[in-house]
């Protein structure tokens, strides 16, 4: 039993194709990276699987479960959380109740240990990102390396069984990719399954162990990443043919 | 010497009784407000009080709904006409007690929010407003084609006192200490709701409606929630106003009714709960103790020197009146650090700090 699976997937907007039958699976333990070039439909698959645009054809399965045109809520409550490519912090809210709102949804809530205020719980999550010391500042304030942490954060928070990453490390300097690269190795080792969609493939072959690349909605190569950085389909893609 | 003495004073007071200029706030003018009626002994500014009482319920239950969790209504006085309407209907043809008409009006309110709430909550923004806006028209239709239980334009009028065989001016006394009372009361657990946890999720909601829906959050169920909280004491207000008026006529279903609550709102400050309820204070002594007495302007212009004034205050202090002097006196006690916008739920955590 795959801990996700998804099969033949296709999305289309209008003429275009964004995704092409598309099909996967994620192990327990693993993290994989999924790669491809600008509008190959790394973000569109991603969205797909969460719920947040209804797929055409295809499913989706979590722990054999189909989850696929569920709502994203309920996908979440599942245990399949995610974050944004863009931010999407609460603005009004202070850093901690950032958090303190995935800790409200019924899968956040119900694995809170007992005697365990979620407040604390809150702390506990933003001390594993760094981001301990600005608990009481609005997330208004935060820089934008800070608001990608929080993300995670928030994502996290939900206790998910697998955590998709929507271009972490996206403009973040190199020190704040680093810290972010050992918080993630952190969250892997307490037992999270991650897939992470990135551009910064030096990062990202620091962590994953499998890599999916993506180029026109359809997938083109699968494999460790010493395999994809030779294999000549992805080469070309990202490089061009060279003639 | 003695300057630095008072300096110190002045520190220590700033520190312990102005760290908390909300509360202090409340502290100081509800016992003002306690001591209206001892200044006041004639009807008219007596009943003037107790309607800003009233409208303060309804301002800050709409303040919830919209301040805080971001779902443009502009049609609230569907629920304070429905609470209006079935306190009427109760107490006229069944004759029951008002300690239990005014109950059921709220629960029929509730009722109506949730109803009308699972077809206006799949629109947002601007189109929200304007399908909140339909529906008190479609009660204003109702209540002219149900003429034998409703009344038509009169109403059901005839309504009895909150306190039977009392001279007038008793019956408005008392009748304004009760209207404080619930103020106190709903005001308090509106506040509590805004800034407990669920209070959280509805400011996320807000903020960004994606995100909470990636956080887990059952957006539908936490926007029904406000609207039916809201909905709750919106109809408190009403049926009060209905026994305040002696009458519930279609005035309770009117535009003019569901654009007060946001008058107030921006007046005293959206988002903050206690916001519309100085709001609410502010426009009826303004409109009728200075406007109306001292430069004796037809009421008929009020309304438009309020819309003016609100204009005023969103292009100018978009943050309100009440957070203005919460502002002012949070300069006094110290630095504020960060010019915070919106609702301002993060002091809470501050403190505990």
């Amino acid at each position: 039993m795959h801990l996700l699976e998804v099969e033949n997937i296709t999305k289309r907007f209008g003429g275009l194709v964004a995704i092409n039958n598309v099909s996967f699976h994620i192990d327990e333990g693993e993290i994989v990276g999924l790669i491809g070039p600008n509008g190959a439909g790394k973000t569109t698959l991603f969205h797909l699987i969460t719920g947040f645009i209804k797929a055409d054809s295809g499913t989706v399965k979590l722990r054999d479960e189909n989850i696929t045109g569920l709502a994203p809520h309920k996908i979440v409550n599942k245990g399949l959380a995610r974050t944004f490519q863009v931010v999407r912090p609460f603005r009004h809210l202070p850093t901690i109740a950032n958090v303190l709102v995935s800790l409200k949804s019924p899968r956040g809530s119900r694995k809170i240990e007992w005697l365990k205020t979620p407040e604390r719980k809150a702390l506990d999550l933003l001390e594993d990102v760094g981001l301990s010391e600005m608990m009481m500042e609005p997330a208004e304030i935060l820089a934008h390396g800070d608001l990608k942490r929080l993300e995670i954060a928030r994502a996290l928070a939900t206790e998910p069984d697998l955590l998709l990453l929507d271009e972490p490390f996206a403009g973040l300097n190199p020190i704040e990719t680093d810290l972010l690269t050992k918080s993630l190795q952190t969250i892997h080792l307490d037992g999270h399954t991650m897939v992470i969609v990135e551009h910064k493939l030096h990062a990202l072959m620091k962590l994953a162990k499998r890599v999916i690349v993506l180029h026109y909605g359809e997938k083109i190569a699968e494999g460790t990443p010493e395999e994809i950085a030779k294999n000549k389909k992805v080469i070309e893609v990202y490089m061009g043919t060279g003639k | 010497m003695v300057r630095i003495y008072f300096r110190r004073i002045h520190k220590d007071f700033a520190q312990h009784v102005l760290d908390v200029p909300s509360r202090l706030l409340a502290l100081l003018c509800f016992p003002l407000l306690l001591a209206v009626p001892l200044t006041q002994t004639k009807v008219y500014p007596l009943v003037t009080m107790t309607l800003a009482t009233t409208m303060a319920i309804f301002a800050a239950s709409w303040d919830l709904l919209v301040g805080r969790t971001g779902q443009m209504s502009l049609g609230h006085a569907l629920f304070f006409g429905i609470g209006a309407y079935t306190t009427a209907f109760l107490t006229k043809f069944y004759e029951l007690p008002i300690v239990v008409t005014i109950p059921l009006g709220m629960l029929t309110a509730t009722l109506a929010a949730v109803l009308v709430g699972f077809p206006s909550l799949r629109v947002k923004g601007p189109y929200l407003a304007l399908v909140s806006m339909a529906f008190p028209l479609i009660g204003t239709g109702l209540v002219f084609y149900f003429r034998d239980v409703t009344g038509g334009e009169k109403g059901i009028w005839g309504l009895p006192k909150f306190f039977p065989g009392y001279g007038r001016v008793e019956t408005r006394v008392g009748e304004y200490y009760l209207a404080l009372i619930l103020l106190l009361i709903s005001a308090i657990i509106v506040y509590k709701v805004a800034n407990s946890r669920t209070g959280i999720v509805l400011v996320s909601i807000l903020d960004d409606e994606l995100a909470s829906k990636a956080c887990g959050i059952n957006v539908v169920k936490y926007k029904l929630m406000a609207f039916a909280i809201s909905a709750l004491f919106a109809g408190l207000a009403g049926g009060f106003y209905a026994h305040l008026m002696r009458v519930a006529n279609y005035d309770t279903l009117g535009l003019n009714l569901s654009f007060l609550p946001v008058i107030l709102t921006i007046l005293g400050g959206l988002g903050t709960i206690y916001g519309p309820i100085v709001g609410s204070y502010i426009y009826y002594v303004v409109g009728v103790f200075v406007l109306d007495e001292m430069l004796s302007i037809p009421s008929e212009w009020h309304i438009l020197f309020f819309l003016a004034v609100v204009i005023l205050f969103v292009l100018k202090w978009p943050r309100g009146i009440a957070r203005f002097v919460t502002d002012k006196l949070e300069d006094l006690s110290e630095e504020r650090e960060i010019e915070e916008r919106g609702p301002h739920i993060w002091k809470k955590y501050r403190r505990k700090k």
